[in-house]
């Protein structure tokens, strides 16, 4: 029996799709089977991330609908044998999903996979609430930046009471991914501090990643980011799907930027 | 014991004119021959031998209980009611004043109170963690927040204990409180004669060692 992790924000545009991607191959690339859903019924965009665009035939609506059966509409990654990829429906929207199919959809899931991470859309209405409801954990992105942070609050406060492990007295797992850092920033006070942020959200943080230029052109490229080794996002999206598999990674504080690093190494030879 | 009760009507008059009053029990005797005849002031034999003549019961020079009209006792009786009324009333406003100082209904959370929530409290709060922005707390009674407040908060009781809360919407008994002002660790919110008084419970010092 796998893991279902939901990745949810509450505001939308802070990276949940290119986490989702870049995590479930972060977490394939660490010989784990894993899948990732697209659960953004109507606008769905990572098949474009994943670069599996052309690929898609059968979605996940026609899953639940019994139109095609599971194994027909699972795409298996070009990357990575171990992930594979199912599709939202392009066509239809949120009112087509319903507690009773999502449960038996994600079920089956959960006996074939290790990782099952639910792409969530964005904001708090039914199709949020479908995504959360069975999930075992959930991955909450956010910006280093208020309206980001209330968002995400108010997601939290839903999961804390809508998620079906909760309606049982279990407790569903809560981590943080802190997206778009700009270290800078951070150092001259423009922007949240991540342990401002964890005072506020009062969730365990599992990874920071930095703001990165590389992910937009990764993206639409159909290669997400965590394939570049140069990359400092890429990097940071290595260490989390390291850390969601077990392993040991230490915190890399991206919140020092390397040039203000620099300069003060360059300041103690003046 | 066995007894009766009876009601008896009586025809109360002075006599100052033997003669007048002869005439008049001559004339009115068929409506006068089941009263009590009382008489204030003097009478003479003449009169009681007359009264007696006639057959009529008399007294004299008594004060019998007069019971009241059915009007007076009705307006008696709607009096005391609006008394009564009145006196529950405020009875009840001095319990509900009393009420707030009391620890009445203490609702005690540990709970972060998250963005989206409203908290409707009926009596007082000890809240022991964060309002987060966009959470809404409404109370009756005091209220006491040892955490950082970024929502609303309504507060009707007699008194709030805040923590500095730069970012906090806070309203006390429908007045808005400026929260710069709360500028301590701990603030206490009160409201005396209609003004609002703040005042610091743990003020930011540095203790200093011998």
């Amino acid at each position: 029996m796998g893991i279902v992790i939901a990745v949810i924000s509450g505001k939308g545009g802070v990276g949940k799709t290119t986490a989702t991607a870049n995590l479930g191959l972060g977490i394939a690339l660490n010989g784990k089977k894993c899948v990732v859903v697209d659960f953004d019924i109507g606008q769905r965009n990572l098949d474009m991330i994943l670069g599996l665009e052309n690929r898609v035939v059968y979605d996940m609506v026609q899953v639940m609908e019994e139109e095609a059966n599971l194994k027909q509409a699972l795409i298996k990654s070009k990357v990575s044998p171990n992930l594979y990829f199912l599709a939202a429906s392009q066509t239809k929207d949120k009112s087509v999903l319903n507690s009773k199919k999502v449960e038996k959809l994600i079920s089956e899931l959960k006996e074939d996979f290790d990782f099952v991470i639910l792409d969530s859309p964005a904001g708090i209405e039914s199709g949020f609430e479908h995504t959360i409801e069975f999930a075992d954990a959930a991955i909450i992105v956010v910006n280093p930046e208020v309206s980001s942070i209330r968002d995400a609050d108010r997601a939290i406060g839903i999961l804390d009471s809508k998620s079906a492990k909760v309606k049982n007295g279990e407790e569903v797992l809560k981590w943080l991914i802190i997206n778009r850092i700009v270290a800078d920033m951070v150092e001259s006070g423009e922007m949240l501090r991540s342990n401002d942020i964890l005072e506020i959200l009062d969730i365990k943080l599992i990874g920071k990643i930095p703001e990165d230029k590389g992910v937009i052109d990764a993206s639409n490229q159909g290669k997400p980011v965590i394939l570049d080794k140069k990359s400092i996002a890429g990097q940071a999206y290595t260490r989390i799907s390291g850390r969601l598999c077990g392993q040991k990674v230490d915190m890399k504080n991206v919140e020092i930027s390397d040039s203000g690093l620099f300069k003060k190494i360059a300041g103690i030879f003046k | 014991m066995q007894s009766n009760q009876y009601s008896v009507k009586v025809f109360e008059t002075t006599i100052s004119d033997e003669q007048e009053f002869k005439e008049f029990f001559n004339i009115n005797y068929t409506l006068f021959k089941d009263h009590l005849i009382l008489i204030q002031g003097e009478m003479s034999d003449d009169i009681k031998n007359y009264l007696k003549d006639k057959k009529l019961q008399y007294l004299q020079n008594m004060n019998l209980p007069k019971g009241r009209s059915r009007k007076a006792l009705e307006k008696e009786f709607k009096r005391l009611e609006i008394e009564s009324a009145v006196t529950k009333q405020i009875a009840e406003a001095e319990l509900k004043k009393l009420s707030h100082k009391l620890q009445n209904n203490l609702t005690v959370l540990d709970g972060m109170i998250r963005s989206g929530r409203e908290l409707n409290i009926d009596g007082d709060l000890l809240l022991l963690n964060r309002v987060n922005s966009g959470a809404t707390i409404n109370t009756t009674g005091n209220l006491i927040i040892t955490q950082v407040v970024e929502g609303a908060i309504r507060c009707n009781g007699s008194f709030m204990m805040l923590t500095a809360s730069p970012k906090a919407n806070i309203v006390f008994n429908n007045v808005e409180v400026d929260n710069s002002l709360l500028e301590n660790r701990l603030n206490r919110v009160e409201l005396k004669n209609d003004e609002i008084i703040i005042t610091p419970v743990l003020k930011k010092e540095i203790n200093w060692a011998l």
